[in-house]
């Protein structure tokens, strides 16, 4: 026992920034993001709303972590997370992750300056929503196969890339391919000639691309970057992309744990509210546990990994979260629908909207199991000498 | 007197690492069982010589007057070198309870000999009808002129065969509802009418005692914090406990033995065990991002939310995987009792799978956790 008194704890400044932001995305949430929103975007062409986007782009969140050369803020990763989470909350069809984390990052990751200029305001300003189009096959390390031969200054690219997000609506891909020994990765517009997106229906209502390229030319000024840094440069945005796209598992399974608890509360049977009954208290407890787990695992993994490290270490802490959070939120959908029961199964009943869109997430970028395999591979499970 | 306190954290972590790697003895780093006091009370003489026994009680009682982030930064060393816990409820519980409750004469009288280890105390709290509804004992003490006279038995007190003293929890008055009739009372175990009888664990130790109180006398004025207020003095109490009993130090190290084992036996040619192993690794990562959120807290000297249960049951259970998986690893010798060979190292592989039993059920049951923040935490009605 030790006699703590009521102290007010003191924020340090990079907290309160982050306060700030979470406040904000709160707010906006709070006005502009209703379950209602996601049953019409589903019927539309494309899946999310543009001005709405445009809108997120004012608010500062598009070019969050952007370069301020570019009309970036260039916050961090922890940052980013916090916003995201909060969005997601209040379900987010909007591809502020797969386009502003993950394709943003990568372009700045790039060592194509001109580009760059190009193609970084707009995305800022909410203009331009780019896709990363990286993987072939089924798991996030299927090989890459596509090809990028050089023809003169430009390049010629081959290949078929899979599970794309957006695919609806998005306005260009960056495109990783093998080049040389490398990894080369190039900026291909939607509607390039030979470059022919296939959409396909994600568990969430957004449709997601299969993008097959047959002779695409690609010019010089076109190259996000080249094969001496391409590889690094995926490595990092798509460990961003990790660590935000956890953010929005989490933002997921608080909204739908808010619902299930809420529903608990209030639904009686027997005469009696249904969250009385010890057998779902104490499964509404595990899950509360495993939301907080992936939070707290959040904020250490964020926090170390804008230390740095070396790619191994970097690599893990990112497969480490994304596994957490994964299977943490296919958890709580899953009990979330057993706990609302059979009304949760119903399409007219929002809680639905979140196991959609936590499913589609757990699978995108890799599931906990391929994540738990990336782990143990960068953190030299099982080579301990 | 060194003011603690003014140094930076780095200095301070450096002198204690120091002080344990001079003083504490090799023999008893990572020791697999509950040490009893003949056998690391040399440890507890050492440090209260120095004037580190105490590192969380204010100067004036004999304390180091450690602020919570130093205290933490002292767990933590103790913890990474393997530190043994020395029967410490003196020190952990009922000394910071007669410093914050007790009476001027009972600190004169009970203080200094904590710090110095004259006196091991031993607590008696639970029943055998009990256990996780505490609330519910039955322990008697009767008023008799300027003694209580305390009948009843009192089970499962940690070390108190060890103990010179302890501090029970009784009923004053059986009219009024359960939690207002409980009195908190300091005994010392030589009185007569007191038997104290060791339990034979399943694990093959006998670190649980049952206690006999047999028309014991008990002075009046060893009451703590009034006739009628123990259910309040033993929940204050319990309030800072709870970060310690989720502490990821067992898991971690219950972890560090099975890669061990596994390396030795070639378990991670299995694809898997490997997947298994990456899940409790990364479990008890995420155990200690959780801990050091609440520590966190502490460091700054802010209040512990509710939800700090949870680290309790998160710490218990994922330790108790990582025995199961060390048994299933292990195959046949899954199934010895005792220290074998395991391609070339000695491991008992049952001192795990056999302390994740107790884990989950002291301190208040993972059950009785759960029951705790459903209702504190996630507002479900009761």
């Amino acid at each position: 026992m030790m006699s703590t008194p009521a102290a007010q704890v003191a924020e340090d400044p990079a907290e309160e920034q982050r306060r700030m932001l979470r406040e904000s995305a709160l707010a906006f949430a709070a006005n502009e993001l209703k379950p209602a929103r996601m049953r019409t975007l589903r019927l539309q062409p494309v899946q999310f709303d543009r001005k709405l986007w445009k809108t997120m782009a004012e608010m500062g969140w598009t070019g969050l972590m952007l370069p301020e050369a570019h009309g970036g803020s260039a916050l961090g990763i922890a940052d980013m997370s916090a916003v995201v989470e909060e969005l997601s909350r209040a379900l987010l069809p909007e591809p502020l992750v797969a386009s502003a984390v993950f394709a943003g990052n990568l372009i700045a990751h790039g060592d194509n300056d001109a580009l760059k200029a190009k193609l970084l305001p707009a995305l800022v300003a909410g203009d331009l929503i780019p896709a990363v189009a990286f993987q072939e096959g089924l798991k996030i390390d299927s090989p890459v196969q596509s090809r990028a031969e050089a023809a003169g200054k430009d390049f010629v690219l081959n290949g078929v890339k899979s599970y794309v997000r957006p695919g609806a609506g998005a306005d260009g891909f960056v495109v990783s391919a093998k080049c040389g020994d490398g990894l080369g990765l190039f900026w291909i517009p939607a509607g390039t000639t030979g470059a022919e997106l296939k959409l396909e229906r994600s568990t969430d209502g957004t449709d997601i691309g299969t993008l097959t390229l047959k002779n695409v030319k690609v010019g010089a000024d076109n190259v996000v970057a080249s094969a001496k840094v391409g590889a690094a440069a995926f490595d990092r945005a798509f460990n961003e992309a990790l660590i935000a796209g956890s953010a929005e598992l989490l933002g997921l399974m608080r909204g739908a744990l808010d619902m299930t608890t809420n529903y608990l509360r209030t639904r009686v049977q027997f005469g009696k509210p249904i969250g009385s009954f010890q057998a779902l208290q104490h499964r509404a407890v595990d899950l509360y546990l495993q939301q907080e787990l992936t939070a707290a695992a959040l904020v250490e993994v964020a926090r170390l990994f804008e230390e740095g490290g070396s790619g191994d270490q970097l690599n893990a802490l990112a497969s480490r979260i994304k596994a957490r959070a994964s299977d943490a939120a296919m958890q709580i959908a899953r009990e979330a629908i057993q706990m609302h029961g059979a009304i949760g199964f119903t399409d007219e009943y929002d809680v639905g909207f979140y196991f959609k869109r936590i499913v589609a997430l757990s699978a995108w970028l890799g599931n906990s199991a391929e994540h738990r395999r990336r782990y143990a591979a960068c953190s030299g499970i099982g080579k301990k000498t | 007197m060194t003011n603690w306190n003014a140094m930076s954290d780095e200095e301070f972590r450096q002198i204690a690492r120091k002080f344990i790697e001079d003083n504490y003895p090799q023999k008893l780093r990572y020791p697999s069982k509950r040490l009893r006091w003949a056998e690391i009370k040399d440890w507890y003489f050492t440090q209260s010589k120095a004037g580190w026994i105490a590192p969380g009680w204010p100067v004036e009682h004999g304390g180091m007057g450690l602020a919570p982030g130093k205290l933490i930064i002292w767990v933590e060393e103790q913890e990474n070198y393997g530190v043994g816990r020395a029967p410490d409820h003196g020190l952990t519980m009922i000394g910071p309870t007669i410093i914050q409750l007790g009476s001027p004469e009972q600190k004169a009288q009970y203080l200094p000999k904590i710090i110095t280890g004259e006196h091991v105390w031993g607590q008696c709290y639970s029943e055998p009808n009990a256990g996780s509804d505490l609330a519910s004992l039955r322990t008697e003490a009767v008023l008799d002129g300027d003694h209580f006279v305390v009948n009843g038995q009192k089970i499962w007190s940690t070390l108190a065969q060890d103990a010179t003293h302890l501090y029970v929890l009784v009923r004053t008055d059986k009219n009024v509802k359960k939690q207002e009739g409980i009195t908190f009372l300091l005994v010392d175990a030589n009185t007569p009418g007191i038997t104290i009888r060791p339990i034979m664990t399943i694990a093959g130790d006998d670190k649980f005692c049952e206690v006999f109180f047999d028309n014991v006398r008990v002075p009046a004025a060893n009451v703590i914090g009034g006739v009628n207020k123990g259910w309040t003095v033993a929940k204050t109490q319990l309030g800072f406990e709870r970060i310690f009993l989720g502490s990821p130090k067992l898991p971690q190290y219950a972890l560090g033995r099975l890669e061990d084992i596994a390396m030795k036996i070639g378990a991670f040619d299995d694809a898997l065990f490997t997947d298994k192993f990456t899940q409790l690794k990364l479990d008890v990562a995420d155990l200690n991002a959780l801990y050091r959120r609440y520590t966190e807290i502490v460091r700054r000297g802010g209040q512990l939310p509710p939800d700090v249960s949870m680290l309790k049951v998160w710490s218990t259970e994922t330790y108790a995987r990582i025995a199961s998986l060390m048994v299933e690893a292990a195959g046949a010798a899954g199934g010895l009792d005792g220290a074998t060979d395991l391609g070339g190292m000695t491991e008992d592989i049952m001192t795990h799978y056999y302390y994740a039993r107790p884990a989950t059920i002291y301190g208040g049951s993972n059950e009785v956790q759960r029951n705790i923040l459903s209702r504190a935490t996630l507002n479900l009605p009761g």
